[in-house]
């Protein structure tokens, strides 16, 4: 609704879409651009566009970068990262069954356990910057961290 | 070659708690672990205990009120005397010790007339105990990240306690059901918001009981399942009648429920027994309801507790607190805790615990004014007040043995590295103290 809110509403059909609405909805989404909707590229809306170009920003995080803080002095070393990230799962069968992965790390693993405290290995494989779609606002690290230890944002 | 290290991935079982994960990975040369990988804080801790400053590293003998460092010898005679002065000795602990140091320690309050307790006592203990009359439905492990779809904490928290038993039981994605944590729902009951809290879903439950009121709960819920007539309008125990009816729908229609029960529940202020109702509506359950089952779990915290229980029920038909004399076991109710209020003991062999700091104020000065021997591993209050030291090796990591994990299924524990100073393992202490006591 933020986002159709700076649309034109005039559902003019021009970027294909019967309504301005589900143009919104796709915008979420990431299937559309802004610079889809022909309207928004006149002067008129030039304000509107900056706005929009702004709220997507920080909703897809392309042009900041993506960044997973792991608070070491919370951190007891669970593993509920590890077990839960569905990249780890993909990837490292024993997570499956909560098992620690084995070593030395899987290319794609995210996270690991060493000497107690939780480890980022590679971010660029996490979901949030590889998957299309609604896997892309994947938190389940964040969510399901019993000691609100990791936070995900971007800088 | 000198100079290169010969890199070990091992696999290995960790003995921080009771949970005995089987899957941490171990890397070193074969004389010192560099790496410890997927354990937790607790866990590493225990692996870092080999080298840390608070090892005990040679028999010590307390003269004129200081420790002596002496050799093995001495300190064993200097216990064999204590032990021959008095009449009634207590032995405690065996919950940090394999299967074979407990057996030993039987054999060795056998051959003492003393009176043999575990930590179980004032842990799980009380529900084996209660279940030889009830019955008791346990489950394992990997039943639970296979077919549960229910979990209930009550009065345990778990997040803390043991860390990997939620990422194990919760998360874990089973075999016959390919989802995970989708299809588990947990409920919480604790008057306090722990950090298992954390771990909450959408479609999982938390209730917030009021303290000591845990019988009211598990009694409203039992007539509840017997003559469904409503709960009462204003809730019970500070929990409302919706969250009470969620409650009664996901207990009741459950497939495969586990109830993990914690400190919460095992050592209850309440002068009933609040472990007896809880297996009552167990049971209850059970026969009511035909397609599923639910079950209990018993969350002690030292990692062989189950173990002496095993032991001693194996062996004598009794979890804890075994009195003998001339070889016999004799029919006793006291526990260790009346033991210590009404000192009725004269000399104390602690194993591998520290009742020092884990007993009330009143128990530990009672356990203070009798000769104490100590047998353990790292310095505790208890080392500071003990008589004879007698150091042992770390089970699991510098000596092998068998534990009984925390839902009663025996591991086999390893041996990773060799022990600083040759020290010996309790059961080989054991073992030497019953050898010199009965020379053949």
């Amino acid at each position: 609704m933020e986002l159709y809110k700076f649309l034109p509403k005039t559902n003019c059909k021009k970027c294909g879409k019967p309504t301005c609405m589900a143009f919104a909805l796709d915008l979420l989404q990431g299937k559309v651009k802004i610079d889809d909707c022909p309207p928004l590229l006149e002067p008129k809306y030039k304000k509107n566009y900056n706005t929009l170009k702004e709220l997507i920003g920080s909703e897809e995080g392309k042009e900041k970068e993506l960044r997973i803080d792991v608070e070491t002095d919370l951190c007891d070393g669970c593993g509920i990262c590890v077990t839960v990230c569905p990249v780890n799962a993909r990837y490292c069968p024993p997570t499956l069954s909560g098992k620690a992965p084995d070593y030395p790390p899987e290319k794609h693993q995210l996270f690991q356990v060493k000497a107690g405290k939780c480890e980022l290995l590679a971010i660029k494989y996490c979901r949030r910057i590889e998957a299309q779609g609604r896997e892309r606002e994947c938190r389940v690290c964040e969510t399901y961290c019993p000691r609100d230890a990791i936070k995900i944002d971007y800088v | 070659m000198k100079g290169v290290k010969k890199l070990v991935n091992k696999r290995v079982k960790c003995t921080g708690c009771s949970l005995l994960c089987d899957d941490i990975i171990v890397r070193g040369d074969g004389l010192y672990i560099d790496e410890v990988i997927g354990a937790c804080l607790k866990g590493k801790e225990k692996f870092e205990q080999i080298t840390g400053k608070n090892r005990i590293l040679s028999p010590l003998v307390r003269d004129k009120g200081e420790l002596k460092k002496v050799s093995l010898d001495t300190a064993l005679e200097r216990s064999i005397e204590i032990m021959k002065e008095s009449s009634k000795p207590l032995l405690y602990g065996f919950s940090t010790v394999s299967c074979q140091a407990q057996l030993k320690g039987i054999e060795l309050a056998k051959s003492i007339n003393g009176f043999i307790d575990s930590n179980s006592v004032i842990c799980q203990g009380k529900v084996l105990n209660t279940a030889k009359e009830m019955g008791l439905t346990l489950a394992t492990i990997s039943e639970v990240i296979n077919k549960t779809d229910l979990l209930i904490l009550w009065g345990a928290n778990a997040a803390e306690s043991i860390p990997r038993l939620l990422n194990k039981i919760l998360f874990s994605r089973g075999k016959f059901r390919m989802t995970g944590r989708e299809i588990k729902t947990l409920i919480i009951i604790d008057p306090v918001k722990t950090a298992s809290f954390g771990v909450m879903g959408v479609r999982d439950l938390s209730l917030n009981i009021d303290p000591g009121k845990d019988i009211e709960l598990i009694r409203v819920l039992k007539e509840e399942c017997c003559t469904p007539s409503g709960f009462p309008a204003d809730g019970v125990a500070g929990i409302d009648q919706d969250d009470l009816k969620r409650l009664l729908i996901q207990i009741t229609n459950a497939e495969n429920a586990v109830i993990f029960i914690g400190q919460g529940i095992l050592s209850s202020q309440t002068s009933v027994n609040v472990v007896h109702e809880l297996l009552d509506l167990v049971h209850m359950i059970n026969i009511k309801q035909q397609k599923g089952r639910m079950s209990i779990m018993m969350l002690g915290g030292h990692y062989n507790m189950a173990g002496f229980d095993q032991v001693a029920l194996s062996l004598f038909g009794k979890n804890h607190s075994l009195q003998f004399f001339d070889n016999n076991l004799v029919e006793t109710s006291e526990t260790i805790i009346s033991k210590l209020s009404k000192e009725d003991f004269d000399c104390s062999i602690i194993v591998g615990t520290d009742p020092i700091s884990h007993l009330p104020w009143k128990l530990s000065k009672a356990l203070m004014s009798k000769p104490l021997i100590l047998i353990d591993n790292k310095k505790s209050a208890t080392f500071n007040v003990a008589d004879v030291i007698l150091p042992s090796s770390l089970t699991g990591i510098e000596c092998e043995g068998l534990a009984y994990r925390l839902d009663h299924v025996p591991i086999e524990l390893q041996k990773i590295v060799n022990p600083p100073n040759n020290i010996i393992s309790d059961e080989e202490l054991l073992s030497k103290l019953i050898s010199r006591l009965n020379p053949i």
